[in-house]
């Protein structure tokens, strides 16, 4: 299925036809098969994931990507997703929701209220609720590392990992992923470096098990305090110096200081933190030319990024990232939503 | 009272070191006569006779770590399913923490516990006798870490050792001071042995298979920093000290270190911690939820080496019966614990059929060496002593499933897993308690 709209290099190329002929190519390029390989009916986390899957997925992000503003498809017609987010988000929450709606799914985002939910207390009774209203797809944050996995065993519906805990964010890696795509075309042997707080990151987890199995060079820049025990085992270069953990990198991966999961002990202060690990331009100098930025939002600036770099659009990809958001959730719930159509045919035939 | 006639059996005695073939008289609730068949002769006339083929006479088991629920926490552990598990894992003593509701911080709530756990075993409908209910009391006031329990009047209300139960006693001062009054009153001290800031809202061992799941590590260090402090304090005031479910390499080489000192030293572990490695948890599964965390199989080697060069000095069930709800939850929030009682025997067997311990190392690292520890009846076959003992099918196959349990709590960590090693019969001063099919 392979489509006129990305050239050979991965890179998009601008559209010249009509915004209804793009979106027809979109209909007629469905095909429920591609995603036969995806884990189950769930999209938990990217470690495991097979490479040809990922790239199923990126290439059709790519063609969502370009969707012509305004037009909505109906792949999932008759489709419900419900949005059930357990911490606070309002970018990943609003992307699924913008995703389920232009693929044509009804949404619900299910008001939980994190003061009546204790601890985790209640997620499975929540979630046995909610299933019993037959939703297709759950969408789900939580604060506990491997939620999602929980709920997938108690449920019908394909889940979809919105980040839980400290474990997966497997969405926000798929749209790093295309952005990068979308910039630079290949990502195997680009050398990106991942900056920060990586021990309280899902991001970076997804992203380095996403990136190396995409054959980039990952390395890992933070202070000793934020890197977790072990790291170095799975084949990553680590640094605790930022000038020589970015040279000569083509891109620049930061990452949100996650105060709110820290035990307040891993570093001194925000101002420290700033002066070693936050990206200014001298530091930016020893990557690559023209190296480029990337962080998964919400920005601290002035912790872990310069505030002019950050809207510098010449090497800040951070609102390309947001917009490639969509389309990549757009990809994911199709393929979810595909894989447990599939299911539920093979098990009515059985 | 009947007598019994245990009729040409395998007798595996560790107190004695006797292991041959032999007929065992139990009159009146103790072991009346013991010997080689010729010896012993043909049974007495009123004798109920147990003939049991290529099966194993030895003491009951002496469990020294069990969370009995009770009083406070039925909805967890009754007093009779508590009884019927620990039969049914051969069983007949068992020490219970004092982590109950009200805590046993005081002699009379030490008194609830051990006559509550018995009175409700006589209401069972088939009144047979129950395991022996024994329990450590409190070293602090609610176990709160903050100021010493009434050691004194708890000794005398029969607690055989003092701890925190599932903490640590943390505070180096107080824990100076429990052990001066505990070397005094010669009771032992039985440590949950964890830095508890290091420790700090750990979920699992800390490793690459923490960082890879984005759970809380816990590092081995814990253990080994808090059993390192425990020896030192134990060196300046002379008091037992034993560490509960030791998990680390470097903890045990402390252990081996402080017993070629000299040291009142001893230690225990349970099976999850010779048996699994932390990579059983790498699915989230809240079975493998344990405190302390499953650990390295580096670690896991060196308390099989341990218990190989009796550096450890017994194995115990570590039952902590957990409700449903309470394991149904994300793994970091999920209570830790797991129902050991039925499966100490096969799990400990297990090591005797993979060669690294014999047949009567079983019984001593389980029986004689606890009750030997804590000064409890049983653990022994000698003529007089109480008739407590397990008949052991030792090769019989079968497989562990928790919703098979007599215990409340069907959470295992070894559910599913095949065992060699069944608990045939169970008696308890003569009496049985428990009988494999009945």
């Amino acid at each position: 299925m392979s489509s006129d709209l990305v050239s050979k290099s991965g890179v998009a190329t601008a559209p010249t036809v009509s915004a209804a002929e793009i979106k027809r190519r979109i209909e007629n390029a469905r095909d429920p098969q591609l995603f036969a390989s995806l884990n189950g009916h769930h999209l938990l986390g990217i470690e495991g994931m097979k490479r040809p899957v990922i790239e199923s997925l990126l290439e059709r992000a790519n063609q969502f990507a370009d969707l012509p503003k305004g037009e909505v498809l109906t792949h999932l017609k008759g489709k419900t997703v419900f949005n059930l987010f357990f911490e606070n988000s309002t970018r990943t929450r609003v992307s699924f929701d913008l995703a389920a709606r232009k693929i044509g799914a009804s949404v619900v985002n299910v008001p939980v209220s994190t003061s009546s939910i204790k601890k985790g207390e209640s997620l499975l009774d929540t979630a046995t609720t909610l299933n019993a209203m037959h939703p297709d797809i759950l969408v789900i944050r939580h604060q506990n590392s491997g939620a999602s996995l929980l709920l997938s065993r108690h449920v019908d519906a394909s889940i979809v990992n919105a980040g839980d805990g400290r474990h997966e964010h497997p969405t926000q890696a798929l749209l790093d992923a295309l952005t990068i795509k979308r910039r630079l075309g290949d990502i195997a042997g680009l050398k990106i470096a991942i900056c920060g707080d990586i021990a309280n990151s899902r991001v970076a987890r997804s992203n380095i098990h996403l990136l190396a199995t995409l054959g980039a060079e990952i390395r890992l820049v933070s202070p000793a305090t934020l890197l977790p025990r072990g790291i170095e085992d799975m084949g990553i270069a680590t640094y605790h110096d930022m000038m020589e953990g970015i040279e000569g990198v083509d891109i620049v991966m930061l990452l949100r200081l996650q105060t709110e999961r820290m035990q307040g002990t891993e570093t001194p202060s925000q101002r420290e933190f700033f002066h070693l690990f936050g990206l200014n331009k001298e530091k930016l100098a020893m990557a690559a030319p023209n190296a480029l930025i990337m962080h998964p939002g919400p920005m601290n600036r002035g912790v872990e990024i310069d505030s002019a770099l950050a809207d510098d659009h010449e090497r800040s990809l951070i609102t390309m990232q947001v917009d490639m958001g969509v389309a990549v959730r757009m990809a994911c719930l199709e393929a979810v939503a595909a894989q447990l159509d599939q299911n539920n045919k093979e098990g009515s035939s059985a | 009272m009947t007598t019994v006639f245990f009729d040409q059996i395998h007798v595996c005695d560790p107190s004695s070191g006797f292991d041959d073939i032999a007929s065992v008289v139990v009159k009146d609730g103790v072991i009346a006569d013991m010997g080689a068949p010729q010896k012993i002769g043909p049974a007495p006339k009123d004798a109920t006779v147990i003939k049991a083929e290529g099966a194993v006479l030895a003491p009951g088991l002496v469990d020294m770590r069990v969370q009995s629920r009770n009083p406070g926490y039925a909805h967890q552990e009754s007093p009779t399913s508590l009884a019927k598990a620990a039969g049914a894992g051969g069983i007949t003593a068992m020490v219970c923490l004092p982590n109950t509701n009200p805590v046993l911080d005081n002699p009379d709530s030490l008194a609830v516990l051990m006559a509550g756990n018995r009175l409700h075993a006589s209401d069972r409908d088939d009144q047979t006798a129950t395991p022996k209910i024994y329990a450590y009391g409190a070293a602090t006031t609610g176990l709160e870490d903050q100021a010493m329990a009434e050691l004194g009047l708890l000794a005398e209300a029969g607690a055989v050792g003092f701890t925190n139960a599932t903490k640590p006693i943390a505070d180096s001062l107080i824990m100076r001071r429990i052990m001066d009054y505990a070397a005094m009153l010669d009771k032992p001290i039985i440590q949950h042995a964890e830095d508890v800031s290091l420790a700090r809202d750990g979920e699992m061992n800390e490793s690459e298979n923490s960082t890879r799941l984005g759970l809380k590590g816990i590092p081995a260090e814990a253990e080994e920093i808090m059993v390192a402090r425990d020896l030192a304090l134990a060196r300046l005031t002379g008091c037992r000290y034993h560490v509960a479910h030791i998990s680390t390499a470097r903890a045990i080489d402390l252990i081996r270190q402080a017993k070629n000192d000299g040291l009142s030293v001893t230690c225990d572990t349970a099976p999850p911690y010779f048996a699994l490695n932390d990579i059983a948890v790498m699915a989230y599964d809240t079975r493998f939820r344990l405190s302390p965390p499953l650990r390295s199989e580096e670690d896991r080697q060196a308390v099989l080496a341990g218990i190989a060069d009796g550096t450890i000095d017994c194995i115990a069930s570590d039952h902590a019966p957990q409700d449903r709800d309470s394991k149904l939850l994300p793994f970091g929030v999920a209570a830790t614990g797991a129902s050991g009682l039925e499966t100490l025997l096969p799990l400990v067997m297990g090591l005797y059929h993979q060669g690294v311990i014999s047949l009567m190392r079983v019984f001593e690292l389980t029986s004689s060496v606890p009750a030997t520890l804590l000064d409890l009846e049983g653990g022994t076959l000698t003529i007089g002593a109480a008739a407590d003992l397990v008949v052991i099918a030792p090769d019989r196959g079968w497989q562990i499933r928790g919703d098979a349990f007599h215990s409340l709590s069907h959470a295992t960590p070894f559910e599913g897993q095949p065992v060699q090693g069944k608990v045939l019969s169970t008696w308890v001063n003569g009496q049985m308690i428990y009988k494999d099919g009945a």
